[in-house]
């Protein structure tokens, strides 16, 4: 899997600590909001026992939390953390509904334990947004109507936004490799690949 | 058009569905055991060993339904929890209701099953040998087939197969429900709430009135929620409404893909008759369906099979018949197209057949027998529409068919490991649901008095974009912006026996009840004004951009205005109003009647290129003239013609669902059952809408567009027949969708693995009952 290869320039655990500077005290702030997040929706983490201590950036904020080993990235992002836009579909790393960005790369969060993520930075597709402003690729997709349903559009906003990072003007067989891990079943893929070309123009 | 408030929601993550709803408070999970063989007596079910398991609250089995055991719209025949015999591997034993989702699954394995096993029929041939029918057979005639094969040139006989097909859509089934006071409020990824909240009424034996069922919007359905989300539905609203808490049961996709039906697999035989100038004179057809344990939908299914048996083709002798097979796999149900595409698939391998055996040009025999105005379908109702010839003659332009075809013939002649492939699909397809009853919708409309809209239909939005063209009806009928009307979700409260979302009619039959139901408003509006400005004909008033013209005057009057003004005057400012598609009928002692509104046409061209090397292909070009009467919003349309198209030439080539022995699904994850990518997609696919036959055509002279291009996916089988018959003239093909590239291998290299023609023993008379 192209996707999940380590990223050579992902920030080592000590280079993430100094990022954040000021560190753990202005990270329990951010504790406190996420904390007050709805409740979890699928209720896998009523299992108290062998918690293991995990810090990682999510969408900006530090997160800092206890967590059983076998936990992966989504049932995180989605259970714990609340964060419901990611979805699972096949939950066996086939179909990209839950793609994230690990450390600017895109991943599939489904295939990769929550453990893999410490130290690391992960963005979801409720971070693309700049407070009430949509980012360029959800204006993209808005725009050349590059959905249907939906249910697959957040995990194909941020595999697109992994493919951007990478080549930031790509050709069209690009995006074609880029976008392959993506599935759509109401294929609404010629118009995919037109959000994405519109917003390499943004 | 303006961005849909849904689209917002969608990219930024916040569109909730199912498993996405914060969860109340004290909220159950459940999870479902399923039956380990195909057919077998329970002999014991014992639950108490996982009953003790941590975190489970109660295991649920048939004898704690209050009310009616069973479940199904047209028979009620499908347990909701087997009992004493189960009839398909994944058909529901228990549920199991814990504390978390893990407990709820874990405790699966402490249950125990004891099975004895029975003989299992997986075949729709062998069970129809058995006299394994869902129902009896039926026969369309028109002329006399009999009569008929002496006038005939040529005739041709074979076997057609067509394989079943997965739903996929990317939410799993799934449901939420909790009490609300003494009300059970249940949230379903559904395309018919109504029909979920009836049969939650019948086994839980209560009143439909204490039962809301709501559809806020599903990650894709196809079909495959219009019956099938029922049962998931009905669990957990009998663990809500049992245990008082809310109960939350939402299937993972290998469970999803286990435990539910498919398209149903069809295998066919032929007979198909032309004089020597290409004119079809008969054509004979006897289908047989898998349609799995359970009734379902297969008759309806089976229905529109025969209704469009004979596709685009005006053909003076027809016989038709069908028979829906019981075997032991999951209940077949509906997917886009129900039932057509396997009809369609057979008379187009047939005049395949007939072509190549004469050394005809397909695309000419194709052409010289499409419907004209004055064709007559089989079942009696007049084409009245010269559509077909429209769509393909337009299709032969735009896409420069003659020269394109040469250009063909001139790569397939220098190259000699890749060989190309063209063929054209014409389609008509019948809009309106078959069953007469269901074709009625209702629209509920709001005007508050700040003059914002909201509107309520029993239309489920699943990605077709019907609350798009909704709003545009109400903007259209109001002359206000679109950014003014709200879209509820789907409720049962809302709108009360509303039909399944489904049969492509979604827009076409809420859309008409909206329509009166905004007109109904406007009147009262506009008597409004003319009681106001002493205006004798209110019919003088109209609505225009947000503001009140009479006489194409604009008065001082802006709709926000209006609308204050109106309910300080107690003006009613809410309507409610009903549709039924007039002119219906549909005799089924004599087969005969009009069971559409009208009928949507078209056709597409495809391109191929096989390596002739390792049997893989490419689909190059796609080709599309459809009729789509004047579209309600171009966007959405074009999204279901590139979808529709996508789904079905993913149905003739890879999309390939493999039975073992024992009746298991072998290709139940998405690295073993493989759908179109992005990459899979025609590098080149041009759409051209035309109004061919605007007369007898929907909403705003609109047409529906849900279906009908799934099938010009069936146009890739032939090119891909073509592109080997390039590469080895006397290739052994044969008719067995999908396409894979191993079976293109197997033709390519001459090896043959299927039975002879001449071995296949046909089927074209029925057995006597």
């Amino acid at each position: 899997m192209a996707k999940n290869k380590k990223n050579s320039r992902s920030m080592s655990r000590r280079d993430f600590m100094k990022g954040f500077g000021s560190g753990v005290v202005g990270g329990s702030i951010m504790l406190q909001t996420l904390h007050a997040a709805p409740p979890p929706t699928t209720g896998t983490f009523k299992d108290e026992s062998n918690r293991v201590e995990l810090t990682l950036k999510v969408n900006g904020k530090l997160v800092q939390t206890k967590i059983t080993p076998h936990t992966t990235l989504i049932e995180l992002i989605r259970d714990k953390l609340a964060l419901t836009g990611t979805k699972v579909v096949c939950n066996h790393g086939e179909c990209g509904a839950c793609t994230v960005l690990l450390d600017g790369r895109a991943v599939y969060s489904c295939h990769m334990l929550a453990l893999d993520a410490h130290g690391k930075e992960v963005i979801t597709v409720e971070g693309l947004m700049q407070g009430e402003e949509l980012h360029p690729l959800q204006e993209a997709f808005i725009e050349k109507d590059g959905m249907q349903c939906g249910f697959c559009t957040p995990g194909q906003i941020m595999a697109a936004q992994g493919l951007l990072n990478e080549h930031p003007h790509p050709n069209r067989e690009q995006i074609l490799k880029g976008m392959s891990g993506n599935i759509c079943r109401c294929s609404a893929y010629p118009k995919i690949a037109d959000s994405v070309v519109a917003a390499a123009k943004k | 058009m303006s961005p849909t408030a849904d689209h917002n929601l969608h990219v930024s993550g916040t569109a909730r569905f199912i498993d996405d709803i914060p969860v109340r408070r004290d909220t159950l999970y459940a999870a479902v055991l399923t039956s380990q063989k195909a057919h077998a007596r329970i002999t014991a079910l014992d639950t108490a060993a996982a009953g003790r398991q941590p975190g489970i609250v109660r295991i649920f089995t048939a004898g704690d339904i209050p009310g009616d055991k069973t479940i199904g719209n047209i028979f009620q025949d499908e347990p909701l929890l087997a009992s004493d015999e189960v009839v398909y591997r994944g058909e529901p034993l228990t549920l199991i209701v814990a504390e978390t989702m893990r407990a709820a699954r874990m405790a699966r394995k402490f249950i125990n099953v004891q099975y004895d096993e029975l003989p299992a029929v997986f075949d729709a041939r062998q069970a129809y040998d058995q006299g394994r029918l869902i129902a009896p057979p039926r026969t369309f005639v028109l002329g006399d087939v009999d009569k008929a094969w002496p006038q005939c040139d040529i005739i041709v006989q074979d076997r057609v197969e067509s394989g079943h097909q997965e739903h996929l859509y990317l939410e799993t089934q799934g449901a939420y429900a909790y009490m609300n006071d003494h009300l059970l409020k249940v949230i379903s990824s559904t395309q018919s709430p109504g029909a979920v909240q009836k049969m939650i009424a019948r086994i839980l034996n209560i009143p439909m009135h204490l039962i809301e069922v709501e559809a806020p919007r599903l990650g894709g359905a196809f079909g495959g929620k219009e019956e099938q989300a029922t049962n998931w539905a009905c669990l957990c609203a009998l663990a809500a409404y049992n245990l008082k808490r809310p109960v939350k049961l939402v299937l993972n996709r290998r469970e999803d893909m286990n435990y539910t039906g498919k398209r149903h697999a069809y295998t066919s035989d032929f007979k198909i008759g032309l004089n020597r100038d290409g004119k079809i004179l008969a054509y004979e057809v006897f289908m047989f369906q898998n349609a799995g344990a359970f009734a379902d939908l297969s008759t309806s299914i089976l229905e529109r099979s025969l209704f469009h048996a004979a596709n685009s083709y005006d053909i003076p002798n027809v016989k038709a018949t069908a028979v829906s097979c019981r075997t032991h796999l999951p209940p077949n149900t509906a997917f886009r197209g129900f039932g057509g595409p396997q009809a369609m698939f057979v008379i187009e391998a047939a005049l395949d057949k007939a072509c190549h055996a004469m050394a005809m040009d397909k695309l000419s025999i194709q052409g010289k027998n499409l419907l004209q105005s004055d064709s007559v379908f089989p079942y009696g109702m007049g084409a009245k529409s010269d559509g077909a010839r429209r769509c393909w003659q337009s299709a032969m332009d735009i896409y420069q068919t003659d020269s394109r075809q040469k250009a063909l013939t001139t790569f397939n002649r220098k190259n000699r490991r890749f060989k190309k492939g063209l063929a054209l699909m014409p389609i008509c397809f019948g809009i309106s649901f078959t069953s007469k009853f269901l074709n009625q919708a209702g629209a509920l409309v709001h005007v508050y008095n700040d003059g914002s809209v909201r509107i309520s239909t029993g239309a489920v939005e699943m990605g077709q974009g019907v609350n798009d063209k909704l709003r545009a009806v109400a903007a259209r009928v109001f002359s206000i912006d679109e950014e003014r009307i709200l879209l509820d979700t789907t409720s049962t409260a809302r709108v009360a026996n509303a039909s399944p979302t489904a049969a492509s009619t979604g827009s076409d039959l809420n859309g008409m009840a909206l329509k009166t139901a905004c007109e109904i408003i406007l009147s009262a509006l506009k008597q409004f004004v003319a009681r106001c400005h002493d205006i004798d004909d209110p019919e003088q008033i109209i609505l225009n951009n947000e503001t009140v013209q009479v006489n194409g005057q604009s008065i001082d009057l802006s709709w926000d205005k209006l609308i204050q003004e109106a309910y300080l005057e107690r003006v009613d400012l809410s309507a409610h109003a009903f549709y039924a598609t007039p002119h219906l009928f549909f005799d089924r002692q004599t087969e005969k009647g009009q069971p559409f509104a009208y009928h949507v046409y078209g056709t597409g061209v495809v391109e191929v290129t096989v390596d002739a090397l390792t049997g893989t292909y490419t689909i190059d070009r796609m080709g599309i003239v459809h009729d789509l009467g004047k579209s309600l919003h171009t966007q959405a349309d074009l999204g279901q013609v590139e979808g529709g198209v996508a789904q079905g030439l993913g149905w003739m080539t890879m999309e390939e669902i493999i039975y073992s022995d024992e009746g298991k699904n072998c290709t139940d994850t998405l690295s073993t059952y493989k759908i179109p990518d992005i990459q899979f997609m025609p590098d080149d696919l041009q759409v051209e809408f035309i109004e061919a036959s605007g007369r007898d055509s929907g909403l705003f002279h609109s047409k529906a567009v849900g279906e009908p291009p799934f099938m010009y996916g069936i146009g890739v089988y032939f090119a891909l027949l073509n592109a080997i018959r390039a590469f080895r003239p006397n290739a052994e093909t044969y008719y067995s969708a999908p396409l894979t590239p191993e079976k293109a291998l197997f033709m390519l290299t001459g090896q043959n693995n299927k039975q002879n023609v001449s071995e296949k023993k046909l089927t074209l008379e029925k057995k006597k009952y």
